[in-house]
């Protein structure tokens, strides 16, 4: 098996079908929040839409967030006044059934039940503003930093990503930074893909991601990235400082390494597509010598 | 109670060998808790048949409790036949009753990973592939628990089961008392090593609970037959052909 063959099977082990158990799970959690959101403005007009790799066609099986974004049109004030109102009133509006734990612009949602509480669901939701009628452009709150509004544009970065050509090489990255632990904002990581890669889109994904981590490994220290929606507005050097950058560039280092002396199975683990048959019956063997343990759940 | 702060040296061990073994998976403490997380590996002769990205919550009187583990990358379904629970995401790796078994109260976390965890992912995969619980599962709540001190007890007897988890649950346990088992002898003839051995095994706290858990389901508890493991499945099979 090549290595473009086996990175493929990667890919596909790691992929989520529309019909999957957690894309269902996933459109069940998006109903349940954007309600939630509705009841409590019903008499405003809201942009309720997915906004994360969902919508990017960048999700991984091994972990994935929900991304929710919520904008108000741009002459709307029923939802509130300020970007803040805005922010602090969808807060309060989802604490009805959730921890909310401000995050940036999102709103990370948490369990506040006596038996959830504090567990991480894994969804944020973005509240904001249109600027204008054409619904394009919207207005953040910002709770941390210096400035409190950022101007952004889910429809460019949707498209950035979408159109990239660059999607199978973003996925591996984001299953990369999961396997490594890297504390690297997703969206910085798409962002950089895109930037090392834009010029190598023709070369063979297994080139690819050779050339993304040897620029890692090499050039980590000049790298910058842009918010395409907001080059001049949105700083997102504190989102790649020397510390991260040198984490990175200590795990290329590795990445290639382990590639070099061990092949690409080393890096995301053997993926050999097996027949189920034989799939199965490797797990049958691997059961008959684990120890017997039987789950069990406390409620009946 | 911080067991990190009380006993770091226990504390880096843990970490060097869990790491160690696990790679892909980091100790870290937030808020005196102590946290492993990253990608957990189910693997067979060197070789990774899955992985499954883990939280796994370190009681703060660790080794002594039990770990809460949460499978946060959502891909088990969050539901009572995949023995995920609905409400939190935790993962219910096992039956605490059973725990001497698998993980003995005091023993190296990477054993309750390599062991009961690691057994558990694995039964997940199996699941998810279409094959039955490799071990299979105790049924949920009350019945679940009918069903080991069945098993361990040999006895199908309610009563009898609920005088057993009452002298373990006992602060102390007299040799004039009657043996569980109702044979009219008192316990120091009959049963009594039996019960010294289960007081060693099985907390007291575990017992109390699973004794008011009994109690409180009554004879709903007994209400089901179904063999639970494969074994139990064979020799059901078995049985059925013979008979």
């Amino acid at each position: 098996m090549t290595a473009d063959e086996y990175l493929r099977e990667v890919l596909d082990s790691q992929a989520l079908g529309d019909e999957s158990d957690e894309i269902k799970a996933l459109q069940k959690h998006r109903a349940d929040v954007e309600k939630l959101i509705r009841d409590n403005f019903k008499d405003t007009a809201l942009t309720i839409r997915y906004a994360g790799s969902k919508a990017k066609g960048t999700m991984n099986k091994e972990s994935y967030d929900l991304d929710i974004i919520s904008y108000v049109s741009s002459g709307d004030n029923t939802a509130g006044e300020s970007l803040e109102d805005i922010y602090g009133n969808h807060k309060k509006a989802l604490a009805k059934k959730y921890y909310v734990e401000p995050k940036g612009s999102a709103l990370r949602l948490k369990g506040c039940d006596p038996e959830d509480l504090g567990v991480d669901f894994h969804i944020d939701v973005v509240p904001g503003r249109f600027t204008d009628e054409t619904l394009t452009d919207a207005y953040l709150y910002q709770s941390g930093g210096d400035k409190k509004r950022l101007k952004t544009n889910l429809d460019i970065h949707l498209d950035h990503v979408r159109n990239s050509g660059l999607i199978d090489a973003i996925r591996l990255a984001k299953l990369w930074k999961v396997r490594n632990s890297l504390p690297i904002r997703t969206f910085v990581l798409e962002l950089a893909v895109i930037k090392l890669l834009t010029d190598k889109k023709k070369k063979s994904l297994s080139a690819q991601m050779e050339h993304f981590w040897t620029e890692l490994r090499d050039n980590s220290a000049n790298l910058t990235v842009e918010d395409p929606a907001n080059p001049n507005g949105n700083d997102l050097s504190k989102c790649l400082d020397d510390n991260l950058k040198s984490q990175l560039a200590g795990a290329a280092k590795r990445t290639l390494e382990q590639i070099d002396s061990s092949g690409w199975e080393a890096v995301f683990g053997k993926t050999e597509k097996q027949e189920k048959v034989a799939r199965v019956e490797i797990l049958r063997r691997a059961a008959a010598v684990a120890t017997p343990s039987r789950p069990w759940l406390p409620k009946a | 109670m911080t067991w990190q702060r009380d006993d770091p040296a226990l504390y880096e061990q843990e970490k060097a060998e869990v790491e160690g073994h696990f790679p892909e998976l980091r100790f870290v403490v937030e808020n005196s808790l102590v946290y492993v997380r990253g990608s957990f590996a189910v693997m067979f002769e060197g070789q990774v048949l899955d992985r499954y990205s883990v939280e796994l919550h370190l009681a703060r009187n660790h080794p002594a409790g039990l770990p809460v583990v949460r499978e946060t990358g959502g891909r088990i379904p969050r539901r009572d036949d995949r023995h995920m629970n609905t409400a939190d995401g935790t993962a219910c790796v096992l039956l605490p009753d059973e725990r001497w078994r698998l993980w003995p109260p005091g023993s190296p976390l990477l054993r309750f990973l390599t062991g009961p965890l690691h057994s558990f992912f694995l039964a997940q995969t199996m699941v998810e592939e279409g094959e039955p619980w490799p071990f299979g599962q105790w049924a949920h709540g009350a019945k679940g628990i009918f069903q080991f001190y069945r098993e361990l007890l040999k006895t199908s007897d309610l009563r009898v089961m609920t005088t057993y988890l009452d002298y373990v649950a006992a602060k102390k346990v007299k040799g004039h008392w009657s043996c569980p088992c109702k044979n009219g002898k008192k316990l120091r003839d009959c049963h009594f090593d039996q019960i010294k051995e289960l007081r060693e095994n099985i907390s007291r706290k575990d017992a109390e609970r699973s004794l008011s858990t009994l109690k409180a389901a009554g004879a709903s508890a007994v209400e089901m037959t179904e063999p639970t493991s494969t074994v139990q499945r064979r020799e059901a099979t078995r049985e059925e052909s013979s008979g």
